[in-house]
């Protein structure tokens, strides 16, 4: 069985039960003095708090000698997630594991995460420590499955003292207001005035901006919420997308505005453009004068400019401004623990868990300037807020004391479960807007019709039939026999020798580990993820047959479907030859009797053996318009026609090309960063060079032919297998493209309206965005066929490829 | 095929002609060296950005890292990058090392007998349903990882082999990957026939026709397989951050994440540490070029 059955109800007094048994246990264990039970626990923390975290846990095993925890940190947060789920579909759930209130409703739903009210007997003073808001974001169905350990309101501005002083404003004491129109009469009272007023070109010729979010939607959100716009119809159980609404309407436009008019706010491309990676870094750089971001930047911001570093200038946070006409609003991280079901030991999880997001362990993680305890009362003392007795590097930010002024305003919107996948469609179009591939209004009406269409299947969905798993399994083994029958049949006819019995017996000998290999660790999955593509199924819950109906979605429902099928189809036709052919003439260069021969090869390989970090890194600093290296050579005098060429078949004829923000031209830049890559082929073709009889091109030389009469008649024919073989392998590879893609779009889609929207992306993103494994089951199967069918014309067309030795 | 014939009776004209025309050959050699090391050069430059942004972030201050642009060279080049690295208690870099070394090698030599045994029949063998089992071993590369990533987790977890190296190492010894595969076959279809005849010929069974007629004659080959699979499994993320629980069994590039958490982004730390995970991938490609020699030993031939 795939998934486990939980019924609620059921679950609940098998817990009940458990607990007694637990203590009754735990009393025999005191008197016997038994050995320490060992608890899982996952945290997506690293480095400063991972250090701060494995300290807290040494304090509580040395308080609770009867439980040693095995700390598993997993330090990437999306990945995080997708563990997680993993995880508990094999049965192998941490005990304790951190968790927010985007992740934690679709397991605390599902009976995979304990509800922890019996746990604390429903004390309300106990839960009255914590900040309500945050609670609140972590309750289901009135029961309260994560305990909080931090909350990051983002409605926090930062701002540089020195551009404040300088344009003689005084600094934000968190009284100011927003209104759709500027008001100069309000003057620092108005967010609109001072965002125009520290808008300037500064004396180096860069644009300095008077206001930065983390991201352009932190902004539109905080609008939208604060004027009381309401993006659905009911936060615990959505069912109407409200993006085509006039008041909505008015949002964007004023978001847009700013952007693009009055160009207060940079654009994304005037971001991604002008720093190495974080808006963060445009902040320090004082390129903008305030800066909404979360709370936890901080860190950052003391490390790259510590006090007394030449670039230091002094600054400070305040709260984000209130509408004139009504409330303060802003998202908010948050994190806490919760416990999954399956744990064995739920009492001692649970005194891990009131540890971990208890005073002691907030105390130590605010002390690092890392997270903002989620009880008020810890928040409010020196280990957050400075006070006389805090060293003078962690007296920035002063004002500290903002962040608990923000608590009251943080919204955490919808929280029903299936609602992050209707918000990846609706985002995904609202995306056109910050990158300017689509107008304000189309955008919010795509959006809704497109998150409508989900959002209606989605509830649909519920009603769906279990799956049945016996015919699952009677189907499988049909499967597995019609191959086995197709691999048979054709030669059943065919009469063997006594010799040739021989060899066909030899020959299976040889395949037999690979024959193993096959059934034990890839049929199985294989055929699984097939019954999967029937399946509705959140590998959470049990699964649900859903028939034809993934197939029936992607080809006539799914907007990103097509466009998807034909975003790829052009990168693998142009990027593969492409690649091929480079790789090719670089094989050819390197065979060459060169001094330093080895040293060459290798450093064509580096590209491919690079940190992945590293090169996604360069890569936007390679394709960054304004003083990015590609820009820079096509510019300069030499290239300058074809760079002003492009420009203006790029859509703007004065400005450099923005390689990975141009709809038309993203294709032709991820194709280029191929190219880089290219020394992997570079190596087969090499070996390929190499393994050409030397004896060939004594003759030739004998019989006076020319090197290229030699590179026609020998070296083309004898190294087509290897040819061959890179072009079935990178076609097989490139369809598949995906990690350099998200490279590109830093993991945001399909990149400036969706020019970059290969098949992968959208693949991954109904897996692990969506947890729609049965839907990502259906378009990897697709796919296959796409690619078999792909190289069986290749292998049908093979007959330019020659083998030295025929095995007829 | 012969070597020998043609050219010994050369009248002297036509000994004046050769040598003349080798002059010129000579002089144009000459001239396409020149062009050729340009060339070489001027890609090499390309092809080494990667390592030189990762060298000179490395080593900077992560005050200068933020400061600066991220090609130029450091004021005051600092190796405390490295040292913080290499004592990071979150990610011990030698443990972490010594855990990536015995995946990459165990794997490593894996792919290599047993991509190599069954690429063997494929490219010289005739049996029943070879050119169909060729398709299905093709299509075991053809479906997205993504969706396959849960049923085998499954079974691995079933056979207790979850947050042991098991997973990341023992499927190597069975097959040894497609991809590897066809190379292999590519590569041993291109061996002329007449060697193993002549073998058979003597009497030799198909063990010894692989063990002394094939493998001898595809070190390029074999050295390309070893060094893909040594830099996919060393270099390998997913793999090891869903078998692999306990912190003490991960592995260098689950090390490198810890500098990369959500807080922070330590690119100094980062490039320190990529730059060391680097230095053995490239010894492994030079090395393994010594086998990329000329041609393929053509003894009785002639």
């Amino acid at each position: 069985m795939l998934a486990r059955p939980c019924r609620f109800e059921q679950l609940k007094s098998s817990i009940l039960l458990r607990i007694v048994a637990v203590l009754l246990a735990s009393l025999v264990a005191a008197v016997c003095v038994a050995q320490p039970i060992t608890l899982r626990f996952t945290v997506w923390d690293g480095d400063v708090s991972l250090k701060v975290i494995q300290g807290i846990l040494t304090q509580f095993e040395k308080e609770n000698p009867d439980i040693h925890v095995k700390l598993e940190p997993i330090p990437d947060y999306n990945v995080y997630h997708q563990k997680m789920i993993t995880l508990y579909a094999a049965h192998a759930a941490p005990d304790v594991a951190m968790m927010d209130p985007g992740h934690f409703q679709g397991l605390a739903k599902r009976g995979a995460f304990l509800p922890l009210n019996p746990l604390f007997n429903n004390d309300p003073k106990f839960l009255g420590q914590y900040y309500k808001p945050l609670t609140d974001a972590m309750t289901y169905k009135g029961q309260l499955y994560v305990l909080p350990r931090d909350i990051a309101p983002e409605g926090i501005i930062y701002y540089n003292k020195k551009l404040f002083d300088e344009a003689h404003i005084p600094y934000p004491d968190g009284s100011w207001t927003w209104d759709w129109k500027e008001r100069p009469e309000l003057k620092e009272k108005d967010f609109l005035w001072v965002m125009h007023q520290l808008t300037k070109k500064r004396a180096d010729g860069k644009q300095q901006f008077g206001y930065l979010p983390s991201g352009s939607g932190l902004l539109a959100d905080m609008i939208m919420y604060s004027s009381g716009v309401k993006p659905t119809d009911d936060y615990e159980h959505p069912t109407k997308v409200l993006y085509d609404t006039p008041e909505m309407h008015k949002v964007y436009h004023f978001v847009d505005d700013l952007i693009s008019n009055k160009k207060w706010m940079p654009s994304q491309a005037d971001v991604s453009s002008l720093f190495q990676s974080t808006t963060t870094q445009m902040f320090i750089r004082q390129q903008a004068a305030m800066y909404q971001n979360g709370i936890w930047e901080v860190p950052n911001i003391r490390h790259d400019m510590p006090p007394g570093s030449p670039d230091w200038f002094d600054w400070d946070i305040a709260l984000a401004p209130a509408y004139v006409h009504g409330d303060r609003s802003s998202d908010s991280g948050g994190s806490g623990y919760g416990i999954f079901s399956s744990t064995r030991y739920p009492e001692q999880a649970w005194r891990l868990t009131k540890f971990m997001g208890g005073p002691v362990a907030m105390a130590a993680m605010a002390r690092a300037g890392i997270a903002q305890p989620a009880i008020r009362s810890v928040a409010l003392t020196d280990v957050w807020i400075p006070g006389p007795n805090t060293p003078k590097d962690q007296q920035w930010p002063h004002n500290r004391i903002a962040t608990d002024q923000a608590v009251p305003y943080v919204k955490y919107g919808a929280t029903a479960d299936y609602w992050p996948s209707v918000m990846n469609v609706v985002n995904a179009r609202i995306g056109g807007i910050w990158d300017k591939s689509l107008k304000v209004d189309d955008a919010l009406h795509l959006a809704t019709v497109e998150g409508q269409q989900r959002l209606d299947q989605l509830i649909k969905d519920e009603h769906l039939p279990a799956f049945n798993w016996q015919d699952g399994l009677i189907a499988a083994l049909l499967i597995v026999a019609a191959i086995l029958i197709a691999i048979y049949l054709p030669e059943r006819k065919v009469r063997y020798t006594r010799r040739q019995k021989q060899e066909s017996r030899a020959a299976y000998r040889f395949l037999s580990p690979w024959l193993v290999g096959l059934i034990i660790f890839t049929v199985g999955p294989m055929i699984l993820s097939l019954l999967m593509s029937t399946m509705s199924w959140d590998m959470i819950m049990p699964a649900q047959w859903r028939g034809g109906g993934n197939f029936k979605e992607a080809f006539t429902q799914d907007p990103s479907f097509w466009p998807s099928i034909r975003v790829t189809l052009a990168y693998t036709l142009i990027s593969t030859p492409l690649g091929i052919f480079f790789a090719f003439l670089l094989a050819l260069l390197l065979n060459q009797k060169v001094r330093g021969v080895p040293l060459f090869r290798a450093a064509f390989y580096v590209p491919s053996i690079a940190s992945a970090v590293a090169s996604a890194l360069i890569a936007r600093k390679v394709f960054a318009p304004d003083d990015g290296l590609f820009n820079k050579v096509l510019y300069s005098p030499v290239f300058e026609k074809l760079g002003w060429a492009i420009s203006s078949w790029a859509g703007d004829p004065k400005a450099h090309v923005n390689w990975f923000n141009n709809e038309k031209t993203a294709m032709a830049a991820l194709i280029m960063l191929g190219l880089w890559g290219v020394g992997g082929s570079m190596v087969i073709l090499l070996a390929g060079l190499q393994s050409i009889p030397q004896f060939y091109y004594e003759a030739a030389t004998v019989d006076g032919a020319s090197p290229f009469q030699k590179l026609k008649a020998i070296t083309v024919p004898l190294l087509t297998p290897s040819l061959f073989f890179t072009l079935v392998t990178g076609f097989i590879g490139s369809f598949q493209i995906f990690t350099q893609v998200y490279v590109i779009t830093g993991g945001s889609g399909g990149g400036p309206n969706n020019s970059l929207l290969v098949y992968m992306v959208n693949l991954f993103d109904a897996a692990f965005q969506q947890d729609r494994m049965g839907y990502a089951a259906a378009l990897a199967w697709v796919l296959f066929f796409i690619i078999l069918g792909f190289t069986l014309l290749q292998l049908a067309m093979s007959k330019w490829v020659y083998y030295e030795a025929e095995a007829k | 095929m012969s070597v020998e014939s043609g050219t010994m009776q050369a009248t002297s004209q036509e000994h004046l002609q050769i040598q003349r025309a080798t002059q010129r050959a000579e002089r144009t050699v000459k001239i396409y060296r020149v062009l050729l090391w340009i060339v070489l050069l001027v890609g090499t430059i390309v092809f080494l950005t990667p390592l030189w942004v990762m060298i000179v972030m490395a080593l900077k201050t992560p005050h200068e890292v933020a400061a600066t642009d991220i090609w130029s060279w450091p004021q005051k080049p600092t190796t405390e990058n490295f040292s913080i690295v290499l004592n990071s208690p979150n990610a011990p870099f030698l443990d972490f090392f010594k855990n990536t070394f015995v995946i990459t090698v165990l794997s490593t030599a894996g792919c290599l007998v047993s991509a190599s045994l069954v690429a063997y029949p494929f490219a010289r063998l005739r049996f029943r349903g070879r050119d169909r089992l060729f398709i299905l071993l093709l299509s075991t590369m053809m479906l997205p990882g993504i969706v396959t990533q849960i049923p085998s987790y499954i079974i691995f977890t079933h056979l207790h082999w979850v947050d042991t190296i098991l997973p990341l190492v023992v499927p190597a010894w069975f097959g040894g990957g497609a991809f590897n595969i066809f190379l292999l076959r590519q590569f041993f279809m291109g061996i002329p026939r007449e060697l193993d005849e002549a073998a058979i010929l003597d009497g030799a069974t198909h063990a010894t026709i692989f063990w002394r007629v094939i493998m001898p004659n595809s070190g390029a080959a074999l050295a390309t397989v070893g060094i893909f699979a040594f830099v996919y499994n060393w270099k390998d993320f997913m793999g090891p951050l869903i078998y692999l629980n306990s912190p003490e069994k991960q592995t260098l590039e689950q090390g490198l994440r810890t500098f990369q958490s959500l807080q922070q982004e330590k690119w100094e730390l980062i490039m320190a540490g990529s730059v060391l995970v680097m230095i053995p991938l490239l010894v492994i490609f030079l090395l393994g070029q010594r086998y990329f020699v000329k041609g393929i030993v053509m003894s009785g031939i002639k």
